[in-house]
This record gives structure tokens, C-alpha cells and sequence, in this order.
């Protein structure tokens, strides 16, 4: 099972990642002696429960007929012992089992996340941050859930049915005739019940969803709706949700209320009782023990209609368990090529008829024929409309993926064959949707580097223009990002995010550069902290900006995934109709202007 | 089972309606169902006698069962028996089947009201909440709401079975009902107090899985930046310890909640044996029989239970009544746009007149005031200034979308409170930064407007636009799915379809919100085109962003704090240095060749 990795945490447990239920069974096992006490002292529960309706049988015999004087107080308090015992027993088995529960969910939480840390950059791209937290909050509390009330309550589902029917056969062994017709008609009703309620139950939910988004859509829209006079159409999609969702409320009221293992358990009781007063009748047995019978088949009740809320429990553990696991066992792309080449890069970058599509898509390439050559310390400007490939042919150069065919040469040695701790530690990538983390400006600047002095932060803001807006925070650069007040723009991100690469000093810089200025102070600002970006490096810029692209010692127009012109701006006014197009507006403009 | 653990982490919530205000105006929701919910009342009782009775009715055989009784006796009793407990389930099925047609009829109804209420207000009160607490109102809300209906009647049969049971039996022995009275309060107490504990920890409990959540939340979206930087080891170390602790938390909470069943039990326990033992002599004493004594200690389990989920109605109850005072705060608001009159205009040519209006979001700040603006038939107005001047106000003002306090507007000299809002809003263009799309094809988008219009107009629209070229870039064409709020598209691609769906609708007055949002020179340049198109012969307010809009614009206002300060042509406002030079230079030069030109040496 070795996998490929980008990170391998310290001192893990490793758990079967084989089949879900190994995986659930590999976690518990930890904690093997919190699981075997719960089965033990849940044993002497269910045993001290059911056998205290037998004393209550024996209490009555003893009431009719004495057999000495202080018998009956000698029952009683045999009574209270044993429900005591059945109570202490009860906790002591619950807090175990409550133990593996938490723990587990914390250690399938710490074993998910590990696995996050150790996938590539390429598969954190492909997941939606909303999914994967979903999975580490929703799904690994579902599995705390699996183990206690799921599990437990079906392993007491089997101790509560074989515990009081154990007593009854000691009562008399005929007496099980009822009772065991109960729990197979009742295993097969339920059964029956489950396959007729769920797929209502989803339907419901699945329309609830329906209904939800439908309205969550409309009212988000309004500003169409209401401009283009539709609320009459808006007002029937909803009122069609709605009513169908009350169909599947309706439907789902009526299978409840056809509950038929309730209408058997009435039978058992009765035929039970029936048996139990035909036996005594014969004189086969005492009053006692009929009333002994009706207790312990009373006992009956609760395991069997607590085990059909249980199981669903234990069907939306596993389903949980599932998607941890497929995210845990999901493979990375990468591995960390700890003994791969390892240089003072200096920035130039080749790419040899590089083809690339992501793995899922199949069908269409995202970039193909991809040739181009770019000396060390150039800006190439990447220009095309959004789904052209430009995002992904970046993602290339730092090994976020890798190429399907063709090669990807960094100062002519093929990335694949980079350590990727070199590889990525000198290329700086500053994307367009900028995260910066909730500490301090001054922390998330030194992130790469924890040991940057204050000055050695403070110059690399000043050389991403950002150090004047940094200083008119209250709290400069001890500001916390994130906290009341203090929503950072756009163009300030992209800037602090500058000041971050500035200090970690990459020898190619990658700059998604989508933020659009609205004003052109800001405009003026960005321009020179990227013009300071571009000093002594390799510089790959997807940008909006026309000053930008118009300045590049470079331009790549992306089409399609292909390069459809490349030069400089002089060359592509005369080579390429999309680029004079663009320019075409601005000279216009500007013809009128002067 | 979960009963006693319902309603625990219920909020505080301010309310305006009294507690006998909303079970009114939820009776009244029920008044249709009264037929319905009368039987399931009837059931409900009906039900809750015949299950106190079923104990009773063992005990009483026991009672009369001797050596000798005949056979036919006892398969009577086994039969009387079994017919009790089916009439029983019989009356469950009823009252279960009539409450879910009542209860989802009246939901259904709430429903409708409550969205009729949302569809009917002005974007004054969409400002105020966002999309997902409306939503939130309309349907979970309402369906919270007939939990008060369920609930109610849950516990009205639970006490009505408690009632029954205990009655009898105190008919029966007054010392042992005593007995198992005095249990009572200590059952209650006992629920009572692990409910206060345990809402504690499970708001601890519910702090910590937030803290959890956020933590996780950063470092999956910062693991971008942790990659490219090297840095896992660190979020690593931060999550170890935000994880330790939730466990510590969440494991507190479990042990709190598990140990609750355990302890009653212990009660219910000393309960029995006490049963047991007074009840034993009493029978030796003659006070009661065999039978009796036997229903005591079965009838102790039959009480106890409820009484716990006495402990947890309240709470239950004031959750279901707060969520339904969500939703009548929903529906009973009034709307502030209304139309004294529903004047049609069949040939709009697009005139506005703003006569001394007075506008504000809230009164006592006032945006527009004495505001005076003439705009000419087919005029392409631009609206300039820096945000807050008014300019989007003016805009939402002409589409109706707000009630102004004071003056007048005019629409080809009608006053607009006199218009029938539908048919004027159809003429009505509007194309906003971020356009919205539903989803569905772009073909139903571009429909949207105007749903009678044949394909081929659509096509033509479509085709006005933007040309052939961006149509072939869509997957399927025009069938292509925009996916939820147009995902599946890029921004420029929705600007392109919003821009064909107000053609297609063929407005005579367009209001325009123009892009800044970031799309790709290429994009913009065909937006730009399709702009040019759209605008060509109707009238035009633009909320400028463009300095080539800017500059074609038949007219330029100038607004200051809601009052028009310059208005004229670019080159003669730029040549008189006042405002719209100084928002020139802070808004639009760097889009100029100029600036492009010299952004090198700038640098």
C-alpha cells in the first residue's frame, strides 16, 4: 500500500483501508477493550433486566404461597439489586461505547485530514472545498454516530431479543413457540416496511431539495424576475414543488401509518398470554411464571421497534465511512521525487508538444501541440477567453499536473525528473481567487518563511506597494485578517499576496492576475509592484490588463487549448484578428480623444 | 427514544406576536382541517383508552384465572386481548393517515402564502435578507411550524394515557398510586436537570464543531498556498490540537447523554421494588389481588416514560411557535411599491421625467432630494460619480423597484405609480454587473423575458449579439445548460446571454449596470459589441464603468451626494476641470491608449 505522497505526517496509526468495514473494524480495534466492555456490561444489563420480570414472577408466586417470613422483602430487594445492576452496567457500557464513538470520529477526522495534506495540488483542484469539508465535519460526526447509537443499539437489538427468550425457554421451553414467530414475522414485515418507506423517504427529501433550490434560485434572480414581470410564472414552478412535496408527505404518512410489526406484536401478545394460561391451566406452570411470560414478552418491545432506526443509522454511517474513504484512498497523482534534481533554477522554461487533459473529461483535450520556448528572466503575457487552457498550462510548470504527453522542461531538465520540494520552492504562484489565512498580514507574508525578520517583511511589502495600505491599519501589520472590519480589496490581496512571493523569492513567478482595478490609482499601484516582480525573474502572467499585455516580452494567444499567435504586441497587430479586434476599441477611443 | 434529548439546542429568539396570537392564527391555518384533525382527536383517545386498558385488562385476567377455567374462557381473553390491541392500531392508522393529509395541506397552504408574500414585496425587503434566511422561512419554517400540531397532539394522548391509568389505579389502591406518584416528581426533576447540563455541553459541543469546521474550512482552502509554500507540517501541528480538543468536548457531551436512560432506570429500579414489596402485602392483606399488584409494576414503566417527554414539551413547543412567527412575520408584512392605478402605455417611447424627488433606503437618509432630470426618448444617458452619489438609485427608481418618499417620475408624462407594472416592466430592460441566469438552456434564458417569442427570433437575438462565433462555442449551442446561476458558462458568456434576453424583449427603456467584472480583453471586446447593439434607438440610463461608454454617451450626468453637479459631453467636462475631470483621472484614464501606451515608463 505504498502510496504516492506529498506529505507523510509523523508517527501515524495505519488503519485496513481495504473494504469499509474492515476500515471501521481496523478503528475500533484500537480501542479493543472500550469495545469488548460494552459487550460485556450490556450482557449483564439486558441479563439483569429481563431476569428482574422473572423475579417479578417469582415475587408473585412467593405472595400467594409464603415460604418464609421475610421472603417477599428478601425478592424485592433482589429486585433492586439486580436493577441496579442492570442500571450501573448500563452506564459503564454506554460510557465505553461512547469513548470508541468520539474517538473514532476524532481519529478518522486526524486520518482525513493527514490524507489531505498528502495528496497533490492537482487533486485538491479537482475537489470542491465545500465537498471535502463536508466530509471532515458531517461525515466523520455520521461515523460517531455509526458506533454509538448505530452499532450499539443493534447489538442491543440481539442481546434484548436473545436475553429475555433465553429466560423464557427456562420458563418453559414450549413458551418460545410465540415469540419466535413474532421475531421472524417481524424481521420479515420490517424488512417490507424499509423497502416500501425509503424510497418515498428519498423522493421527499429529494423534492424538499427541489423545492428549496427552485425558491433559492427565484429570489436570488428576483432583479430578473421582477424587471422582466415574471413573478405569475415564478409563483406556479413553486407552487408545483410545493405540491408535490406534499404528495410525498401524504404518501409517507400513510406507509407509517401502516406499521404492521405493531399489529403483530398485539397478536404475540395475546397468543403468548393465550400459551401461558393454557399452561397453567394444565398446571404445568405457576402464576408466577405467566406473569414471568408477559413481562419478558413485554421486554420484547423495545428492541425490536428500536433496530429499524438503528439500521438506518448504520446505512448512513457507512455511506459516510464510504465517502471518507474514497477520499483517503483517492490516489495522488505525484509523488514527491525526494531524490529527484535539485538546482539553483535560473527560469527558463520549454515546453515540447505538450498535450494535457484532466483526467475526468476524456473527451476533450484541454491543451494541445503546446510549444514554446521562454529565456530566463521574460514575461510572457497569456492571453484567451476563460475555458481557453491558460489556468491549466500554468498548472503545468510548477507539477501541479502533469502533461499527458510531451515534456515540460525547466533550465532543460524535465519537471517530472525535479525533486518537487525544488521544483515548487522556487516557483511562486499567486492565484486569482487569493487566500490569505486568518493571522496577521505580517504572518501570512513571512508564511513561507516563519523566520523572516520584521524588516525583511516590511521591505517586501514596501516592493508590492502594499506597505501604505498595511500601515493605515489600525493595528499595521498586526491586523488580523479577516476579523470585523478589515475586508481586504481585491488589488490589496493580490498585493500582500505579492509581498509573500517577493519574500520567498521564487525564480519563476506565476500571476493569475483576474482582479480587475476599478480605479486607476490602484491600477498605477499593481502595475508597479508586478513591473517589480518582473525584475531578475521569469514571469508568467495571465492577465486582463491591456498596459500588461501590451508590454510583454511575449504574448501566447490561447484558443481552444492551442497557441494561435504568439509574439509581440507589434507582430500580432499584424498576425492576429482577434488581437487587432481588441485594440481596435482602444484606438478608436483614442483617435477621438486627441 | 429521542424525545427527552428534542428541542435542546433551541435559541433565543425575539418576538413580536404573543404565544396566543400564533396557536390562533395556527388554529385558524387548521380550520379547513377541523373535520380531519375532529377525527384524529377522536382516534387519539380512542387509542390511548383502549393502550391503558390492555394492562388493566391482563391484570384482570389474571386475576379470574384458576385451575379449572374453561378453555373457551381463556382463547376469549387471548381473542378480547388481540381485538384491543388491533382497534388500537386500527385507530393509530386513522388518526396517523388524516393528520398527514391535514398537517400537509396546511403546510402546503402556509406555504403559498408565504411565498405569494415574498414574490409580492419590493427589493427594499430583499436587501434586508438574504436569499438563504427567506428561503429558510418559506420551507423549513413552515414544515417546523406543524411540529406544533404534531407535538400537541402527541402529548395530549401521552397524558391522556397517563390520566386514564392513573385514575384507575388509584380507584384500585390509594397507597401504592401514592407510591408510584411520589416517583413522579423525582422522574421529572431528574429529566429536568439533565436537560439543563446537557444544553450546556452541547453548546459547548456545538462551539467546538464550529471552531473544528472554520479551522478545516482555512487550512482545505489555504492548501493551495500551503503546497506551493511547503508548509503542511505547520497546519498539521495547529489541526492536531483543534482536533484533541474537540474530542475532549464532543466525548463530554456523549457521556452527558448517555448516562441519562441508565439513571432513570436506576430510579425506575427503586420504583419496582418498592412496588413489589408494599404492593406483595398488600395482597397478603387483602387490600388488593394478584392481577392488581402485576399492573402496578407494569403500569410504573407505562408512566415514566411519558413524563420524561413531558420535561422536553415546553422547549419543543416554543421552538415550533418561534418558527411559526417567522413565517407570519413573512406574510403579513405589506409591500412599500404599490400602484394606485393600472395604466397600460402601449407605444412607450421611453421619456423620463424625475420631478423634485425625494428618495431614500431609509428615511433618515435620503440619497436623491429636489432631484430634477429630464431624459429624452431614445437618449443614451451615461451616470457618473463616485459610489453613493445616487447613480444606481436613480436606475432602481425607473424600474419601479423602490417607493420614493417625495416628487414625482413621469414615463411619457404618465406618473409611474399609475402604471400596470407588468406591462411596463416588459418593455423594461435591465442588465446588472454579475447578470443572473436560471437554470436551464440558454435558449430558455434568453426566453426568459418575453416566453412567447418563436425560436427564431431567439435565434436572432442570439445571433444580434454576438455574432455566429460565440454561439458555436457553446457545447450543445443553444440547447446548452447554463447550470446553476449560469456555473457552467464563463462571466462573458452570461453577459452575452443576459444581453440577448433584453433584446429579445425588445425594450424601450434599458437600464445598464455595466460590467466591471473581470472578464478577458477578448470577452469585453465582444460584450462591448454587443452593448452597442442593444442600446442602438431606445432610451438608456448606463451606470458607467467604461470610459468608451463614457465617451458615446449622448449625455453625461454628474452626480455628487445625489445632486447633479456637471452634465454635458466628454470633452467639454473634461476640458472644465471640474468633477468629472478629478473622476477621469481616479476611474477611467488608465483605460485609455494613453495610459496603456505609457505604462512602461510609468513604471
Amino acid at each position: 500500500m505504498a502510496q504516492r505522497s506529498e506529505f507523510t505526517a509523523p508517527n501515524t496509526y495505519t488503519y485496513d483501508q481495504r473494504s469499509t468495514w474492515r476500515w471501521i473494524f481496523s478503528h475500533v480495534r484500537r480501542y479493543w477493550y472500550f469495545a469488548l466492555g460494552f459487550y460485556l456490561f450490556f450482557t449483564i444489563a439486558w441479563a439483569c433486566y429481563a431476569g428482574s420480570q422473572v423475579l417479578i414472577g417469582r415475587a408473585a408466586d412467593e405472595i400467594i404461597s409464603p415460604s418464609s417470613a421475610d421472603g417477599l422483602l428478601i425478592i424485592a430487594l433482589t429486585i433492586l439489586g439486580v436493577l441496579v445492576g442492570d442500571g450501573v452496567s448500563a452506564l459503564f457500557g454506554s460510557l465505553s461505547a461512547e469513548n470508541v464513538a468520539a474517538r473514532f470520529e476524532a481519529d478518522a477526522r486526524q486520518e482525513l485530514y493527514e490524507s489531505l495534506l498528502s495528496k497533490s495540488k492537482g487533486f485538491h483542484d479537482r475537489q470542491r472545498a465545500g465537498d471535502i469539508m463536508a466530509r471532515a465535519t458531517d461525515d466523520t460526526n455520521q461515523l460517531s454516530n455509526l458506533i454509538v447509537p448505530g452499532i450499539t443499539l443493534v447489538s442491543e437489538t440481539v442481546m434484548g431479543i436473545v436475553i429475555p427468550l433465553t429466560y423464557i425457554a427456562f420458563v418453559r421451553l414450549e413458551l418460545l413457540l410465540v415469540p419466535l414467530c413474532f421475531v421472524a414475522s417481524y424481521i420479515v414485515t420490517a424488512k417490507r416496511y424499509v423497502r416500501r418507506l425509503n424510497p418515498v423517504v428519498h423522493d421527499q427529501r429529494e423534492q424538499f431539495g427541489a423545492m428549496n433550490a427552485g425558491l433559492e434560485e427565484t429570489i436570488s434572480g428576483i432583479e430578473v424576475v421582477k424587471a422582466s414581470a415574471r413573478e405569475n410564472f415564478e409563483r406556479e414552478k413553486f407552487r408545483r414543488n410545493a405540491r408535490l412535496f406534499r404528495d410525498f408527505f401524504v404518501r409517507q404518512g400513510y406507509i407509517e401509518a401502516r406499521y404492521l410489526p405493531l399489529l403483530l406484536y398485539g397478536f404475540a401478545l395475546g397468543l403468548s398470554f393465550l400459551h401461558a394460561m393454557w399452561l397453567y391451566r394444565q398446571g404445568q406452570i405457576a402464576v408466577g411464571q405467566v406473569i414471568a411470560v408477559v413481562a419478558l414478552v413485554n421486554v420484547l418491545r423495545f428492541p425490536t421497534f428500536i433496530s429499524l432506526f438503528a439500521f438506518s443509522l448504520i446505512q448512513s454511517g457507512i455511506a459516510s465511512a464510504d465517502r471518507i474513504l474514497h477520499i483517503v484512498r483517492g490516489e495522488s497523482d505525484l509523488d514527491e521525487q525526494r531524490a529527484g534534481y535539485s538546482a539553483p533554477m535560473r527560469g527558463e522554461i520549454t515546453f515540447e508538444a505538450v498535450e494535457f487533459d484532466y483526467e475526468e473529461s476524456g473527451s476533450k483535450r484541454v491543451l494541445e501541440h503546446i510549444a514554446f520556448h521562454i529565456p530566463a528572466g521574460k514575461t510572457v503575457a497569456i492571453v484567451g477567453q476563460t475555458g481557453s487552457g491558460k489556468s491549466a498550462l500554468t498548472q503545468l510548470v510548477n507539477r501541479t499536473y502533469e502533461a499527458t504527453a510531451g515534456r515540460v522542461l525547466i533550465d532543460g531538465v524535465d519537471v517530472r525528473e525535479w525533486s518537487l520540494h525544488a521544483l515548487r520552492s522556487q516557483i511562486g504562484k499567486i492565484e486569482q481567487d487569493i487566500f490569505l489565512f486568518s493571522r496577521t498580514i505580517a504572518e501570512n507574508i513571512a508564511f513561507a518563511r516563519p523566520d523572516a525578520t520584521r524588516d525583511e517583511v516590511i521591505a517586501a511589502a514596501q516592493a508590492a506597494q502594499a506597505h501604505d495600505f498595511i500601515s493605515s491599519f489600525p493595528n499595521g501589520y498586526e491586523t488580523v485578517v479577516g476579523e470585523r472590519g478589515t475586508t481586504l480589496s481585491g488589488g490589496q490581496r493580490q498585493r500582500i499576496a505579492l509581498a509573500r512571493a517577493f519574500l520567498s523569492d521564487p525564480r519563476i513567478l506565476i500571476l493569475d492576475d483576474s482582479t480587475s482595478a476599478i480605479d486607476s490609482a490602484t491600477e498605477d499601484q499593481i502595475q508597479q509592484a508586478i513591473r517589480k516582480a518582473q525584475e531578475g525573474r521569469t514571469v508568467l502572467l495571465i492577465t486582463h490588463r491591456i498596459s500588461q499585455i501590451r508590454w510583454a516580452d511575449l504574448i501566447l494567444v490561447l484558443e481552444d487549448g492551442r497557441i494561435s499567435a504568439a509574439g509581440t504586441h507589434e507582430e500580432l497587430l499584424q498576425q492576429s484578428a482577434i488581437y487587432r479586434r481588441i485594440f481596435a476599441r482602444y484606438d478608436l477611443v483614442s483617435q477621438e480623444d486627441s | 427514544m429521542g424525545f427527552l434529548f428534542d428541542g435542546l439546542d433551541a435559541e433565543a429568539y425575539d418576538r413580536n406576536y404573543t404565544d396566543a396570537d400564533l396557536v390562533k392564527r395556527i388554529l385558524h391555518y387548521f380550520r379547513p382541517q377541523a373535520g380531519k384533525m375532529g377525527i384524529a382527536a377522536a382516534m387519539i383517545s380512542a387509542a390511548a383508552l383502549l393502550e391503558a386498558g390492555i394492562p388493566i385488562f391482563i391484570s384482570r385476567s389474571i386475576d379470574t384465572l384458576r385451575d379449572d377455567t374453561s378453555l373457551g374462557r381463556l382463547a376469549t381473553t387471548a381473542l378480547i386481548l388481540t381485538i384491543l390491541a388491533s382497534c388500537s392500531w386500527v385507530f393509530n392508522l386513522i388518526r396517523q393517515t388524516l393528520a398527514a393529509q391535514a398537517v400537509g395541506d396546511v403546510v402546503l397552504k402556509i406555504r403559498e402564502d408565504a411565498c405569494d408574500s415574498v414574490l409580492r414585496r419590493d427589493m427594499s425587503f430583499y436587501d434586508q435578507f438574504s436569499s438563504g434566511k427567506i428561503v429558510s422561512r418559506v420551507t423549513s419554517d413552515s414544515a417546523a411550524f406543524s411540529q406544533v400540531m404534531n407535538l400537541s397532539m402527541e402529548l395530549l394522548s401521552r397524558l391522556l394515557l397517563v390520566t386514564v391509568l392513573v385514575g384507575y389505579l388509584a380507584t384500585v389502591s390509594l397507597k401504592l398510586t401514592s407510591i408510584l406518584l411520589a416517583l413522579a416528581p423525582i422522574i421529572m426533576g431528574v429529566a429536568l436537570a439533565f436537560r439543563a447540563i446537557a444544553r450546556r455541553t452541547i453548546t459547548a459541543s456545538r462551539r467546538m464543531n464550529a471552531e473544528v469546521s472554520s479551522h478545516i474550512q482555512e487550512t482545505v482552502s489555504g492548501i493551495g498556498v500551503a503546497k506551493t509554500f511547503r508548509q503542511e507540517a505547520v497546519i498539521h501541528a495547529e489541526f492536531l490540537g483543534v482536533n484533541r480538543q474537540s474530542l475532549r468536548v464532543n466525548r463530554r457531551t456523549r457521556y452527558v447523554f448517555s448516562s441519562i436512560f441508565p439513571i432513570l432506570n436506576i430510579l425506575a429500579g427503586i420504583g419496582t421494588a418498592s412496588l413489589v414489596y408494599a404492593g406483595g402485602i398488600g395482597v397478603r392483606e387483602g387490600e388488593l389481588t394478584a392481577g392488581t399488584w402485576f399492573l402496578f409494576i407494569q403500569g410504573l414503566q407505562s408512566i415514566w416514560f411519558p413524563l420524561t417527554s413531558i420535561a422536553s414539551f415546553w422547549s419543543q413547543f416554543q421552538l415550533g411557535l418561534a418558527a411559526g412567527e417567522r413565517v407570519f412575520g413573512l406574510i403579513d408584512a405589506e409591500p412599500r411599491v404599490i400602484q394606485s392605478d393600472s395604466q397600460r402605455l402601449p407605444q412607450l417611447r421611453g421619456e423620463i421625467r424625475f420631478s423634485d424627488v425625494e428618495f431614500g433606503y431609509k428615511p433618515e437618509e435620503p440619497v436623491l432630494q429636489h432631484f430634477n432630470l429630464h431624459i429624452r426618448a431614445g437618449e443614451t444617458l451615461a451616470l457618473v460619480g463616485h459610489t453613493g452619489s445616487g447613480k444606481s438609485s436613480i436606475a432602481k427608481l425607473v424600474a419601479r423597484f423602490y417607493e420614493y418618499q417625495h416628487g414625482q417620475i413621469l414615463i411619457d408624462g404618465v406618473d409611474i405609480r399609475h402604471l400596470d407594472l407588468s406591462d411596463y416592466r416588459a418593455r423594461l430592460g435591465m442588465v446588472t454587473q454579475s447578470p443572473f441566469l436560471f437554470d436551464g438552456t440558454v435558449r430558455e434564458n434568453i426566453r426568459y423575458g418575453r416566453p412567447e417569442a418563436s425560436d427564431t427570433e431567439v435565434v436572432a437575438a442570439a445571433r444580434h449579439i454576438g455574432g455566429e462565433a460565440w454561439i458555436n462555442a457553446l457545447p450543445q449551442g443553444l440547447d446548452s445548460p447554463v447550470g446553476e446561476r449560469g456555473a457552467s458558462l464563463s462571466m462573458g458568456q452570461r453577459q452575452l446571454v443576459a444581453l440577448a434576453r433584453v433584446l429579445l424583449q425588445d425594450p424601450a427603456i434599458i437600464i445598464l449596470d455595466e460590467a466591471t467584472a473581470s472578464v478577458d480583453p477578448l470577452t469585453e471586446t465582444l460584450i462591448q459589441e454587443g452593448l452597442d447593439t442593444v442600446l442602438a434607438g431606445r432610451t438608456a440610463i448606463v451606470i458607467a464603468h467604461r470610459l468608451s461608454t463614457v465617451r458615446h454617451a449622448n449625455r453625461i450626468i454628474v452626480l455628487r451626494k445625489g445632486q447633479i453637479i456637471e452634465e454635458g459631453h466628454h470633452q467639454h467636462l473634461l476640458a472644465a476641470g471640474g468633477h468629472y475631470a478629478e473622476l477621469y483621472n481616479t476611474y477611467f484614464r488608465h483605460q485609455s491608449l494613453e495610459y496603456i501606451e505609457q505604462a512602461r515608463k510609468a513604471a
